[in-house]
């Protein structure tokens, strides 16, 4: 009973659950790179670290200057991380379809190997 | 009819993750571990048992597997009970046994939840299965309404509270008992509710906030970090609390005031109405569900005025430190201020400082958001000194919550008192602190008063539970005032207050006794409780007693003579006299008001009432009607806990002529009444709203006689320090009754009398050295100097 029941569920709810738990985890991965927030504010000053602009043209030239620095910074980091982001995502989509294609070969994986061992 | 098939696959897999358990998942954990690691070791090294290892390995995974998504909490599957009962409710019950209210209780009841119920409802476990039938045909009402409980709170599995309620819910025998302890069904519900609450926040998965960049485009705040405590970084933390607060009325209208543009709001709300936890519930809504661009990703500080004014060490420091901090929130982008207890940043003086020139341009400018947290007194006051910066605010006013809801905070808290302190706190407790504190602490608002005396109260738990006598214990220590139902002593006492009364006070048994009723009435908790203790007019003539009586009720019922607020209202006879009744105590020092505020359980003697102005007495049917009055400030006071007497010498002659011809009081009182409303003296409406109308009859000579040695008593009481004692035989009693004895004033002469009589013949016999310490002097009727 314990291998039958087993069985039933490997290769009914906990199979189709794989694909639940993929589709999670992307979603916490997408949350926890704040990947929206990220796209949206992508060349914004890092920190709102800006200069505001005199009125002379120097001051201002100035100020466009080092805002422009700060939206490199801005930009740069964001950047990274939303690469970062990326890279989790295709690895945890690989993750995902290994699992779905494994799952079901697992056991009669295991069997092979005990009998080859065997053998 | 739904059976409780207990083999079916949901319920066999919940006995096997049971058993499997926690540490069965472990080991198989670490076998299949053991099994990969070390058979792939092997196999690496062309040992060809490493294949089979692996194999192991990978077979002790599935069940690890296995158990970890399915066995471990079993989800449910269908709309039926069996198909949506709780991982819980499956391991607990066994196969192949019909099931009945009896044995379905006697299955759950040692369950975390079921005990949550026996607990908060003092109700013993063993006690109740003898109140569940035994007949299995009953069961199908108590699944039918688990059900319709678990669909009530949006819950797909059916858990051991909902059926616990259920059976509490439908067995008629628990009703009866609930009954007698004082509960309702309306109880257990509510503690169903508390039960879902804390189930819903110890079962919460943890939330994500928006990641590691949502504040990459705000600025830092490093001053505001120093000055202010981020109430949104503490959530985020340490998790929420606030409940159904989240989306409370409050919290909906500060949200749509900012995103329909408001710059600054004004949260008014008097004390104990929870402006701090709004403030928090505001703060956890921003961070959970806020779309709108005006509040989304917004982080709520509070600014501390203490640290800002200590930190304040030169002239202007102050100005410049807040001037920063204003600046930086603005610059952030992200912030969102709250000043609690605003009018710290509006008035000068100790602990405050007046940044009203510092806060209006930041206001008027829109520069940052800033909730300012104040009471409706100090919105008056801003509005009276600053129109310019009170116009600005956005008004959003926080209105006390319906009993239900505030039950539920109060719960809430109770949970959070219980898990600190280690004890249990009864529902009836959380019942009865909302009552007493409803009725005692008049100055401070729901939910926060009550959430005080419960507090207060942890400190009279007995065998750590807090029950609702150590609730009105807390009341009696706190307020000095006897809030609960009449123990056995005082129940002793109570019943024997004619006696107590009369070892001061000669006959007017009469009076003695209506008074005493009604004073029992009110101790049993059957008078209305929203107005006074008991009211009373009494009626007669000068020295019978009145205010004798008036006393000995402040010694019998508050403990001491002290008690008593007297009033001579023939002093109150001009309409501008109202204001000194009601005085908040800024222009006149002494009140009514503030005498009843600084001491509320007392006896309020209103000596010769018909003297006083109309208006006055106007003024005596809102208390006798509300149980309160508001001062001139607006704040009220209760009179809930006063015994209000009224004296008046009208009619007296009357009594005196009733008294003469031969009646009792009893056979004349009702017609008395009429000939006082007739004659114009009391308006029908005032004699009304006392709960007794009083008579006392002129006193006898032989009553006289004993008021004589009632006062000869007293006498010996001063006399006692010298070692002295007087005593008088009859026929100096008879002679001092004699001289002073005037019917036109009772038995006030009487006094002079014996003073005249007693005291003075003592203090020559002292002064002659006739009488010595240890004396025991006798005093015939030739010994007076009358």
């Amino acid at each position: 009973m314990f291998m039958l029941d087993l069985f039933t569920w490997w290769y009914g709810s906990g199979w189709a659950g794989v694909l639940g738990a993929t589709k999670r985890r992307l979603a916490g991965l997408a949350e926890a790179f704040s990947t929206k927030t990220l796209l949206h504010t992508l060349f914004a000053p890092w920190r709102r670290i800006i200069t505001y602009p005199g009125a002379s043209i120097d001051a201002k030239l100035r100020a466009f200057g080092d805002n422009l620095v700060s939206r490199c910074v801005g930009f740069t980091v964001r950047f990274f991380v939303l690469l970062a982001a990326a890279i989790s995502f295709i690895v945890l989509c690989g993750i995902g379809f290994a699992e779905l294609i494994v799952w079901p070969l697992l056991p009669l994986l295991a069997l092979a190997l005990i009998v080859k061992g065997l053998l | 009819m739904e059976t409780l098939d207990f083999t079916n696959p949901r319920a066999r897999h919940a006995r096997l993750g049971k058993s499997i358990g926690q540490s069965g998942y472990f080991i198989m954990l670490c076998v299949a571990i053991a099994g990969l690691v070390g058979g792939g070791a092997l196999a690496l090294v062309h040992v060809h048992y490493g294949y089979s290892l692996i194999g192991v390995g990978l077979l002790a995974l599935m069940p690890a597997i296995w158990w970890r998504y399915e066995l471990s909490n079993v989800p449910p599957t269908d709309n039926t009970f069996m198909g949506r009962l709780s991982y819980d409710g499956l391991r607990l019950f066994k196969p192949g046994q019909p099931y009945s209210p009896a044995t379905l209780w006697g299955a759950i009841s040692r369950d975390p939840q079921a005990l949550f119920f026996t607990n908060h409802l003092l109700l013993h476990p063993n006690d109740l299965e003898k109140c569940f039938s035994a007949d299995s045909t009953a069961l199908q009402p108590v699944l039918d309404t688990a059900t319709h409980i678990a669909d009530g709170y949006g819950s797909r599995t059916i858990e051991i509270s909902h059926i616990t309620a259920a059976l509490l819910q439908t067995s008629p025998v628990v009703t009866e008992l609930l009954t007698h302890m004082k509960l309702t069904p309306a109880d257990v519900q509510a503690v169903s509710d508390w039960c879902q609450r804390l189930f819903e926040a110890v079962h919460a998965k943890p939330q994500n906030f928006g990641g590691i960049g949502r504040d990459w485009a705000s600025g830092f705040t490093p001053r505001l970090n120093q000055f202010g405590h981020n109430i949104s970084e503490a959530i985020e933390r340490h998790g929420a609390h606030f409940g159904a607060l989240v989306d409370s009325p409050g919290v909906h209208d500060m949200k749509m005031a900012f995103s329909q543009g408001a710059g600054a709001l004004a949260l008014i709300g008097p004390d104990g109405i929870g402006k701090t936890s709004h403030a928090f519930a505001l703060a956890q809504n921003v961070l959970a569900e806020a779309q709108d661009p005006a509040l989304q990703h917004k982080q709520i500080i509070e600014l501390d005025a203490t640290a800002i004014i200590s930190a304040a060490r030169q002239p202007g420091q102050l100005e410049f430190i807040l001037t920063s901090l204003l600046n930086e929130a603005a610059h952030a982008g992200n912030i969102i201020l709250f000043m609690d207890d605003a009018q710290l940043f509006f008035h000068g003086g100790p602990g405050s400082f007046d940044a009203t020139q510092i806060l209006l341009p930041a206001v008027q400018g829109r520069a940052v958001p800033i909730v300012f947290a104040m009471t409706p007194h100090d919105y008056q006051t801003l509005r009276a000194n600053n129109m310019a910066l009170a116009g600005l605010l956005t008004p959003v006013m926080l209105r006390e919550r319906p009993e239900s809801e505030v039950l539920e905070i109060v719960a809430d808290s109770a949970s959070q008192f219980e898990g600190r302190h280690h004890l249990l706190i009864t529902y009836a407790a959380i019942k009865t602190a909302y009552t007493l504190s409803g009725r005692y602490e008049t100055d401070t608002a729901y939910p926060g008063k009550a959430i005080r005396l419960l507090e207060q109260s942890l400190t009279h738990a007995n065998n750590h539970v807090v029950v609702p006598e150590s609730v009105e214990a807390a009341i009696e220590q706190t307020r000095g005032v006897k809030a609960g139902t009449a123990a056995p002593v005082e129940a002793a006492d109570l019943l024997q207050l004619e006696d107590r009364i009369h070892q001061r006070m000669i006959n007017q048994k009469r009076a003695v006794e209506v008074v005493a009723n009604a004073l029992r009435r009110a101790r049993a908790g059957v008078s209305n409780p929203k107005r006074p203790i008991g009211s009373f007019l009494f009626l007669g003539p000068t020295g019978v007693g009145k205010t004798e009586l008036a006393k000995a009720i402040a010694a019998t019922y508050f403990g001491s003579e002290a008690n008593m607020i007297r009033l001579d209202m023939s002093e109150y006879q001009q309409e501008g006299d109202v204001s000194r009744i009601l005085s908040d105590g800024q222009h006149e020092t002494k009140s009514l008001i503030l005498s009843v505020r600084q001491q509320p359980f007392s006896v309020v003697l209103l000596d010769e009432i018909e003297k006083a102005h109309p208006n006055i007495l106007n003024l005596l049917l809102q208390m006798l009607d509300e149980g309160m009055l508001t001062d001139t400030g607006g704040r009220t006071v209760s009179f809930k806990d006063c015994i209000v007497i009224a004296t008046s010498n009208a009619g007296a002659d009357s009594i005196r002529a009733h008294i003469e011809r031969g009646e009792e009081l009893e056979q004349f009182e009702s017609s008395f009444v009429d000939e006082l409303i007739n004659g114009g003296q009391f308006r029908p409406e005032l004699i009304n709203r006392f709960d007794e109308v009083v008579l006392f009859r002129p006193l006898k000579p032989d009553e006289l006689a004993q008021v004589v040695r009632l006062m000869l008593a007293e006498v010996n009481k001063t006399l006692a320090s010298q070692n002295i004692a007087v005593e008088l035989t009859d026929a100096a009693i008879s002679r001092i009754v004699e001289a002073g004895n005037d019917p036109r004033l009772g038995a006030r002469p009487m006094r002079r009398a014996l003073q005249r009589a007693v005291e003075n013949t003592v203090a020559g016999k002292i002064l002659r050295q006739e009488a010595k310490p240890g004396d025991h002097i006798t005093l015939d009727a030739t010994d007076l100097s009358i």
